[in-house]
């Protein structure tokens, strides 16, 4: 523990903490562009330049040196002013003076550092550079003139993506960043170094002269695209939400958000379900509240219980509560949310759960995935992996290969190879301190059980990957039958209430009256009988649980559009269409109601379920996984499908090849 | 333009007063292209009056139409504050095939601006935020 | 400064190269670059990879050679690297050419000590001959490349020549050196003065002179 005197104040820094850090820590702000807390430590853009005594009789690059004990740094003298003056003069030398057109503007590091350490006034007369716009794909905007090569965005592909793709071409001014013959950034991170960009050399293509920050309401949220619950902040304008930014978590996402999450926001704006549809002669048709409950109250009129729910991939945990309140009232529990129809054994949820958490896979020095195509399913568990990998983690695959981004060895197709694992594997995991075993939606079918085995057998964490934000929130609150999805069927309801399910094949309720309470019309909406408009996730409060068991807090940041409601509401009224009593009449009430019933929604943050379950050695685990659960990244719920972004992204960076095919 | 309108209107040229300044005192100098006039004191006498900043002569325009300043296309409008001695023909550089025609300020005149979605432009506002795409069956 | 900007990637680019690979006699030097370093280090060796490459293209097209994109990405996947990595390296350094360049490469400096000492005289004479800055000459025998310092400014002015330097040039000498390159012999390399060995102070040592014939201990005189 070094004890350094930062502008006379002692204090004593972490070992291994750099200058710039010990500065930090007394409170005092060091300007900088290059350096990045996540990222490594580059020292080229030298705007962190202080006075450290003992050493060289010149300013030195803070984030790059080392804090040693008994050093003097100095942040407030005149030669440090100076030297920043002089290295944000040299910065703007070359860049553009676009302020008022650039899509940083308002938000830009450079912007607020040239007004806080900069001159008044530019002495530069002559001609500024001008670099060509490079193409990197759908997601991200360049304007490299107004690049200043702090190298945050080609380290951060290398580093935290694990796709090498950016790069820094050429030397000193005529350094350009580019990707490799402009090809477009293929990875589901990519539009992470827009928010890395000091300045506005890379900004949002989608979001590019749409809004000004200041302009903008920010509502804290959580990402619903995937399991990973990621914290964002939803920034809204009028009635639109304009753009997703990730808020900073590192239990979760860290700073990252994957492009899905990030984008698919212009969905929220199209297909939109915004008035009472019922279907009249096979065709669905606009109609009022009152008639389509009471066209629901008559189909279960006398047999009140026969009534089911199904939850879908985005729902709230306060929605699913509330159906599950009217089911109840109506004497029915028939509840499902594993719409492809998985059944997997809940009856221990700490064997569905994450329960290494996101942060201690990172430790895992032996990591087993079981039919998991993590980069697609959870981009932000994928960065974790790699951390692992880098620190000197085995990883094995079960499963169909695809792109890692670190080093792993996929072990076949064939879930049989468990039950008799190759030997140097089997060794690794006997070996490994903190082994970890990881089971994706392709694995929970036939090898759960097999998997908990070999967790139980090497004392590894135990992990399922989800992939819908709904999913454990859906579990705790009993939204699963013991047969899944086929039970529900089997019972024959008379009235289907589908919250937003899209992804369940309806054919199998052909006699049910299907109704959907959603915000999308998607698969669901087309099957449906009754539609009533519900809100997305960006337009109600509500709280989620991610897969690793986290149960976090979103608020509304938008109103729905149209007839549209908060989904609770319209559960609440067709429990008075039915006659039956729920038990709330506010979202206060539902909320207290939902936490009396099940208290680990009531507090954010792990949810505690207990220890695993006991394995049995003697299951086998059969079956050959052909293909995982995520066809297109881009395309996995119904405001994704409904984003132009993501289709565009589906096409351009996915399909680009079949395409191809297809012209020739 | 009918005597009575001479006598009794200003808004529109020279008044009665100050033709007969002009042709007194004045010497043309120029009409630039909307036909304004644009006039110097004839005599040394008239030197030092009133108008006249920098001891330098006395400048002024006769409109051709009405009086209104910003009529003056920027290149008179020089001439007359005393920016150069010259007549802008010969004293500017040559007019570049970009450069637009002087237009005078429009505004309170039909010609004025109007926004997209006023009510003089039919009307139809353009997509603002919270605008969204509804879904239909079909 | 000279364009670094890598040849426009085009199907007659694709079709000339794509096929490149290391003729067995560089493959040979190239893993012998590679063993300098530990298992899995293999990357480090791209330097010297792309400056074999550069001169497989060379020995190919009888010229000092060049890097196109396809040979780039041959070296990237030869070193199992991403191919941006290699396109970094292969534009930081000027000793890799990223457009074709003549029989001859030649590389006047420019920088101040030379400049003094006369070497626009020698962009002079190499005008003379028909070259241009940045530019093969039509005879395909000559590119002339302006450079910044090489450290001979004790012999300035010099020009790098191929993998040679010729140093203390007049507009004669470097005539004569280029007269010699062009009827295909090696002229001797170094400095041009006659008597001078090498960077040695003009009209012998004036310090240190004992030292000249035999070795000599100054300490007892300190």
């Amino acid at each position: 523990m070094p004890k350094v005197t930062v502008d006379g104040l002692e204090i004593e820094v972490p070992d291994g903490a750099t200058v710039l850090q010990a500065c930090e820590l007394a409170g005092k702000e060091i300007p900088r562009f290059c350096y990045h807390e996540r990222l490594s430590i580059a020292g080229n853009c030298r705007m962190c330049l202080v006075e450290v005594k003992p050493g060289p009789p010149k300013p030195q690059a803070s984030c790059a040196l080392p804090a040693t004990d008994g050093q003097e740094i100095r942040t407030d003298t005149e030669m440090v002013k100076t030297a920043r003056e002089g290295v944000m003069e040299f910065l703007l030398i070359n860049h553009p003076l676009d302020c008022p057109i650039c899509d940083q503007g308002g938000e830009c590091d450079l912007q607020d550092q040239s007004m806080y350490y900069g001159r008044g006034a530019t002495r530069y007369r002559m001609n500024k550079r001008a670099v060509t716009e490079k193409y990197m794909g759908p997601l991200i905007k360049t304007i490299m003139t107004r690049c200043i090569h702090c190298t945050r965005c080609v380290r951060f592909s290398e580093e935290i993506a694990g796709v090498d793709e950016i790069g820094a071409v050429g030397r000193g001014e005529d350094m350009q960043i580019t990707t490799y013959l402009e090809q477009a950034a293929e990875h589901e991170l990519s539009a992470n170094v827009i928010d890395l960009c000091p300045v506005g050399a890379l900004t949002s293509r989608p979001y590019a002269f749409e809004a000004r920050p200041w302009e903008l309401k920010k509502t804290l949220s959580i990402d619903v695209s995937d399991a990973v619950g990621a914290n964002i902040t939803l920034y809204s304008k009028g009635r639109e939400v304009m753009r997703a930014l990730p808020r900073i978590n590192d239990a979760v996402n860290e700073e990252w958000l994957s492009d899905k999450g990030r984008y698919q926001v212009d969905g929220l704006m199209r297909r939109r379900l915004d008035k009472v549809y019922m279907r009249r002669d096979g065709k669905l048709q606009a109609a009022g509240w009152d008639e389509a409950f009471t066209a629901i109250a008559e189909a279960v009129a006398g047999d009140k219980g026969s009534i089911a729910a199904i939850a879908g991939d985005l729902v709230d945990c306060e929605t699913m509560f509330a159906a599950k309140a009217l089911l109840r009232a109506c004497g029915s529990n028939l509840l499902e949310g594993r719409q492809t129809g998985m059944a997997y054994d809940v009856s221990n949820l700490a064997a569905v759960n994450f329960n290494s958490s996101f942060a201690g896979i990172e430790e895992a020095d032996a990591i087993l995935i079981v039919g998991s195509h993590v980069r697609w399913e959870a981009p932000l568990v994928n960065v974790r992996l790699r951390k692992a990998a880098k620190r000197g983690a085995k990883i094995f695959i079960v499963g169909p290969a695809w792109d890692t981004t670190y080093p792993a060895e996929f072990i076949g197709t064939d879930l049989a190879i468990l039950n008799e694992l190759p030997s140097h594997i089997a060794e690794t995991f006997e070996k490994a301190e903190r082994p970890a075993v990881i089971v994706g939606g392709a694995g929970l079918k036939n090898a759960h059980g097999k998997a908990l085995a070999l967790a139980a057998g090497w004392g590894a964490a135990f992990n399922v990957l989800h992939m819908s934000a709904s999913r454990m929130g859906g579990l705790m609150l009993g939204y699963a039958q013991k047969g899944g999805i086929a039970d529900i069927a089997e019972a024959k309801p008379k009235v289907l209430l589908s919250l937003g399910a899209d992804e369940t094949d309806y054919a199998s309720f052909a006699d049910s009256l299907k109704v959907y309470v959603g915000h999308h019309g998607d698969a669901g909406a087309h099957a449906a009988d009754i539609i009533l408009p519900a809100a997305s996730y960006a337009e109600k409060d509500g709280t989620y649980v991610n897969t690793e068991g986290r149960v976090q807090f979103a608020e509304k940041a938008v109103f729905a559009p149209g007839d549209a409601r908060e989904d609770w509401t319209i559960l609440r009224a067709l429990a008075d269409a039915l006659g039956v009593e729920v038990g709330f009449d506010s979202f206060g009430e539902l909320q207290s109601a939902m936490i009396a019933e099940v208290p680990a929604l009531g507090e954010e943050g792990l949810a505690d379920y207990g220890a695993l379950p006991e394995a049995d050695k003697n299951t086998r685990a059969e079956g050959e996984i052909s293909a995982y659960p995520v066809r297109d990244f881009y395309l996995t719920n119904p405001i994704a499908r409904a984003s132009e972004v993501m289709q565009r992204c589906s096409s351009e960076l996915l399909h680009a090849g079949e395409l191809q095919e297809a012209a020739e | 333009m009918s005597i009575l309108g001479k006598i009794f209107t200003w808004w529109n040229g020279a008044t009665i007063g100050t033709s007969l300044f002009t042709s007194r005192r004045g010497e043309k100098v120029g009409t630039d292209a909307q036909g304004n006039t644009y006039y110097r004191s004839k005599n040394k006498r008239d030197l030092n009056t009133a108008g006249s900043y920098s001891g330098g002569e006395r400048r002024w325009v006769i409109y051709e139409g009405a009086n209104d300043a910003s009529r003056v296309p920027p290149e008179w409008h020089g001439w007359l504050h005393g920016a150069f001695d010259d007549v802008p023909e010969s004293n500017l550089p040559p007019a570049r095939i970009w450069e637009a025609d002087y237009t005078p300020n429009a505004t309170g005149t039909p010609n004025a601006y109007r926004p997209q979605g006023a009510l003089e432009m039919g009307g139809k506002r353009a997509r603002t935020t919270g605008d969204y795409e509804a879904w239909t069956p079909e | 400064m000279a364009d670094r900007s890598p040849a426009p990637d085009t199907p007659e680019l694709r079709a000339r190269w794509g096929s490149f690979a290391f003729t067995e006699a560089y493959k040979v030097k190239a893993d012998r670059h590679i063993a300098k370093y530990p298992e899995g280090r293999q990357k480090s060796a791209v330097m010297p990879l792309l400056d074999l490459a550069q001169r497989q293209v060379g020995e190919e097209t009888g010229t000092q050679g060049w890097l196109p994109l396809p040979v780039i990405e041959y070296v990237a996947a030869y070193l199992d690297m991403p191919v941006i990595r290699v396109l970094e390296v292969a534009t930081f350094y000027f000793m890799y050419n990223m457009r074709p360049v003549g029989k001859h490469h030649v590389q006047v400096c420019g920088t101040t000590p030379c400049m003094l000492r006369g070497s626009d005289a020698l962009f002079e004479t190499c005008k003379a001959r028909g070259m241009k800055k940045g530019h093969v000459s039509e005879d395909g025998l000559w590119t002339l490349t302006e450079v910044e310092c090489m450290g001979n400014c004790a012999t300035a002015p010099m020009a790098q020549i191929n993998d040679d330097n010729y140093e203390d040039l007049t507009p004669e000498r470097l005539d004569a050196v280029l007269d010699a390159l062009a009827a295909g012999e090696q002229p001797k390399a170094g400095t041009q003065e006659p008597g001078r060995h090498t960077s040695e102070p003009y009209g012998g040592v004036t310090t240190l002179k004992e030292m000249v014939d035999e070795n000599h201990d100054y300490r007892s005189e300190w």
